[in-house]
């Protein structure tokens, strides 16, 4: 595909403020996300370890982490909507390409996630007591399946930076091939890479844990510092691990990326990635901390970034495609809207939810708010309440125009 | 920049012999209407009773909230909060270009709903697991935030969906602004229309749960308060529904009477009395009230309810599938001054579908002797793939069209009589050149013996 049609297929709806704004909220989104998908994947494998295990401390390690696991499907789905509406944005001609062409692996990816997810609540209900055999292995199917959604998505992204190909993948020898059903492209070092980085961040996870049960349960040393040493072991082997993976990547970039491996931005994700073998004896962290996993999603946002800067690099400096010429019709009303409704409801609900979470979870008995916490949960309804009135009054405002 | 005279902006097309792109979309979108549908409802549903069991201070029913709440993160919020990117996922690939002019429009509308979204996905585990865990007036908090958030979710969405209808002020396409494409008497109707729908669901699912209380008296009070809001939000969701239609355009008002199924409106009835009257049994005799009873009605309403409706809309907005200026063929049909939109249609008509479409082999660019039935092909592909099965199966199959007819003159003088002319009110104007007109009649004539070929 040469630039023009590249252009062309882009939306002639433009957007409804600069794409550089897309550009960075689609990295920090993206980014948010995979952290999300590293802890779901890294609890998942750990529950599964402790199912199949006869350790007393791994056995007791799943139950947790199945809990975990559940609720990090949950968040990985919920941030993942947004890269994925930034993507289609500001990368429509890329992203809207990749999938046709791979339809039914589009659509596949749904079926997969939703049985991936129903088989943990399986395990979940059945298997509450250490899991029956078949539970167990349908914590299995679970793993394989999200690693398998995970494959779909690294494959669309994989073929939306090959233009090149794309008229040789839709009409092999010049007839048009319109069932979507091949996967074209993929890179097994950069998607072992992502996947791999679950082990760091999942490590970084297990030491915040160690430090949020030490306050609940003080006598429980032997346990908690086991799990520390997990932690700690899952960091250094799985940050080794992970750059052994973005050396496999880097040697396998197309031709349209040469030199990116030695830029400033791939150096930035080896340091990430260093950072993330370090960091254990950066922070001493045999006693646990959250500091550990501050520093993990540190370091994933700093490769999300070196990611994009792969992709500018591919899209721009190869085919030409400039982000920054994509018109602009600007929609005061949406942007402000979405910014207030950030700043404000969410800032005040997810605070408060975060919160009291927290709190009452550190109170083996019935939590009653502090007043701090009760006010935050007061300013997040009075903020919804203003939401919902203002939705109203613009639209009968529109109305009556 | 601007390269319409060059090349158009198409995508390539995903065709899907068995169902046909639009049915893959609409299984998956009907899917998560029942789920999205039934959370919000229950949402509503679960900060009231909430409400009831923290005032009045009432274990049993807080309790009845926490079971409500892991049957909906089980059910509505797996199915829902998947099938909810499914969407996009499904139409990315059946209708990119629809998906994207409303992606373009309205992406911060879309990234206020995920705040939302995310609010509530957060709330319904709050719900759940700090049950009887945190003070009263804590879980009351949670409770409404929880509520209010899954509402403002459906108030975005329905103001998107209305858009797709059609923009909600005519000055929208000169204009611009995403308020005047957002807000129209049929959004209001909607919002109000299928609030009672949800509630409706909410009350089939929250009798599920209700089924298995132990409390027999319990049981009995939850299930009669669920046959009330079961009543209430079918009643008022069928006024408001009827109001919505008459706030409608009467080109979509002629498409429901002329192009929907005249089963439509009967089955419609049909589901919704079927629904009263089981919500009225269960107020005179709550104790028949059981679990496959519940889930059987939640089924009806997913196969007779929620499917005919959903493709109603999607008919009643035909030819266009965004915004009546994208048609569902995905080419743009109409200037949008405001955003600069240009239609498509004028270059068609002077240069060919297959000389501007980017994703052509350069072979069928010129029709000529050796490729007129691939060029015909390539042409049904791209024009009416969205809407026909190109053989006998699928949506609208061609093989069943033209009454049998497979008389290629035939096929050549409807197409350049009802299609090239834009004549047929629920069709795309096809701007065809003769010899794409011919190439496609040809290709329409020769269906049993393509199929032979290609099968």
């Amino acid at each position: 595909m040469d630039i023009d049609t590249l252009y062309a297929l882009r939306s002639s709806s433009g957007l409804p403020s600069h794409p550089a704004i897309f550009l960075v909220l689609l990295v920090l989104t993206w980014a948010l996300h995979m952290i999300a998908v590293h802890v779901m994947l890294g609890s998942t494998a750990l529950a599964l370890t402790g199912a199949f295990s006869s350790n007393a401390n791994w056995r007791r390690l799943a139950g947790p982490m199945l809990d975990t696991a559940k609720v990090a499907v949950s968040i990985a789905i919920v941030i993942g909507v947004a890269p994925l509406l930034f993507v289609q944005v500001i990368y429509d001609p890329f992203w809207y390409v990749s999938n046709v062409l791979s339809a039914r692996w589009a659509i596949a990816f749904i079926v997969v996630l939703l049985v991936a997810y129903w088989a943990m609540y399986h395990h979940y209900f059945v298997g509450k007591e250490g899991g029956s055999a078949t539970s167990r292995w349908s914590l299995a199917v679970s793993l394989a399946l999200l690693l398998a959604a995970g494959f779909i998505m690294h494959a669309l992204t994989s073929q939306a930076l090959r233009p090149e190909l794309w008229m040789a993948w839709y009409a092999p020898e010049g007839h048009l091939e319109t069932a979507g059903s091949g996967i074209h492209e993929f890179n097994l070092g950069r998607y072992l890479f992502f996947i791999v980085l679950a082990a760091p961040v999942t490590g970084a996870w297990l030491l915040g844990c160690r430090r949020y049960l030490d306050r609940r349960e003080p006598n429980d040393a032997p346990y908690l510092d086991w799990l520390a040493g997990l932690g700690n072991k899952l960091m250094t082997v799985g940050g080794f691990a992970a750059l052994i993976c973005y050396a496999a990547w880097m040697a396998t970039l197309p031709g349209s990326a040469a030199g990116f491996p030695v830029s400033l931005w791939s150096i930035g994700a080896n340091a990430a990635i260093l950072l993330l073998i370090l960091t254990p004896a950066l922070f001493r962290s045999a006693s646990g901390g959250y500091g550990p996993f501050a520093t993990a999603t540190g370091a994933i946002l700093l490769i999300a970034t070196a990611r994009e800067a792969l992709r500018h690099r591919i899209l721009f400096g190869t085919h030409g495609y400039e982000l920054s010429t994509y018109a602009v019709n600007l929609d005061w009303y949406s942007n402000a809207l979405f910014c207030l409704t950030f700043a404000g409801v969410g800032g005040f609900a997810i605070a408060y939810s975060v919160a009291i979470a927290w709190e009452a979870g550190k109170t083996p008995a019935v939590y009653t708010a502090s007043p701090r916490v009760d006010r935050l949960g007061g300013f997040a309804l009075a903020a919804l309440v203003v939401w919902i009135a203002q939705y109203f009054f613009f639209g009968f405002l529109v109305m009556t125009r | 920049m601007d390269n319409s005279n060059e090349i158009l902006g198409l995508y390539p097309t995903w065709y899907q012999p068995a169902l046909g792109s639009g049915w893959v979309l609409g299984i998956i979108a009907v899917i998560h209407v029942l789920a999205s549908h039934t959370s919000v409802g229950a949402a509503l549903v679960s900060t009231w009773l909430a409400t009831v069991a923290v005032r009045r201070n009432r274990p049993e029913l807080l309790e009845y909230v926490r079971r409500y709440g892991v049957f909906l993160l089980v059910f509505s919020y797996v199915l829902g909060s998947i099938t909810g990117p499914g969407i996009w996922f499904s139409a990315t690939v059946a209708s990119p270009r629809g998906l994207s002019a409303l992606i373009h429009s309205y992406v911060w509308w879309w990234a206020t709903e995920w705040v939302f979204f995310f609010i509530e996905v957060v709330g319904i585990y709050l719900l759940v697991y700090l049950a009887g865990k945190v003070d009263g007036r804590s879980y009351l908090k949670i409770a409404w935030i929880f509520g209010l958030a899954s509402w403002a979710t459906m108030l975005i969405i329905v103001g998107i969906l209305s858009f797709m209808m059609w923009p909600g002020q005519e000055r929208w396409f000169t204009e611009g602004g995403t308020l005047n494409g957002f807000f129209g008497l049929y959004t209001f109707a909607q919002i109000l229309s299928r609030t009672c729908f949800m509630l409706m669901a909410a009350a089939l699912a929250g009798g599920l749960i209700a089924a298995y209380l132990r409390d027999g008296a319990f049981r009995l009070e939850m299930t009669r308060k669920l046959a009330w809001v079961g009543i209430l939000g079918a009643v008022l969701g069928a006024v408001f529904f009827q109001w919505g239609l008459t706030t409608l355009p009467e080109s979509a008002q002629l498409l429901m009477k002329t192009r929907l199924p005249g089963s439509f409106v009967p089955a419609m009835w049909a589901i919704l009395t079927a629904i009263v009257i089981y919500f009225f049994a269960l107020l005179l005799r709550p104790g028949t009230l059981n679990a496959p009873l519940a889930a059987g009605m939640m089924v009806g309403l997913l196969i007779f309810g929620i499917w005919p409706e959903e493709r109603a809309r999607e008919s009643m907005r035909k030819p266009y599938v965004a915004g009546q200026f994208v048609y569902s063929n995905q080419i743009i049909a109409r200037d949008v001054p405001a955003l600069g939109v240009k239609s498509e249609l004028p270059a068609l008509e002077a240069r060919g579908m297959l000389a501007l479409h980017p994703f052509m082999p350069e072979h069928l660019r010129q029709i000529g002797e050796g490729n007129e039935l691939e060029a015909g092909h390539a042409l049904a592909i791209v024009y009416c793939s969205n809407c026909h099965g190109l053989g006998t199966t699928g949506t609208r199959p061609f093989g069943e069209m033209f009454a049998g007819n497979r008389d290629a003159a035939d096929i050549e003088r409807f197409i350049k009589g009802a299609l090239v002319t834009g004549n047929m009110v629920n069709m795309p104007r096809i701007p065809l050149h003769d010899d794409e007109a011919h190439a496609l009649a040809q290709f329409i004539a020769s269906l049993p013996l393509w199929h032979s070929i290609t099968r």
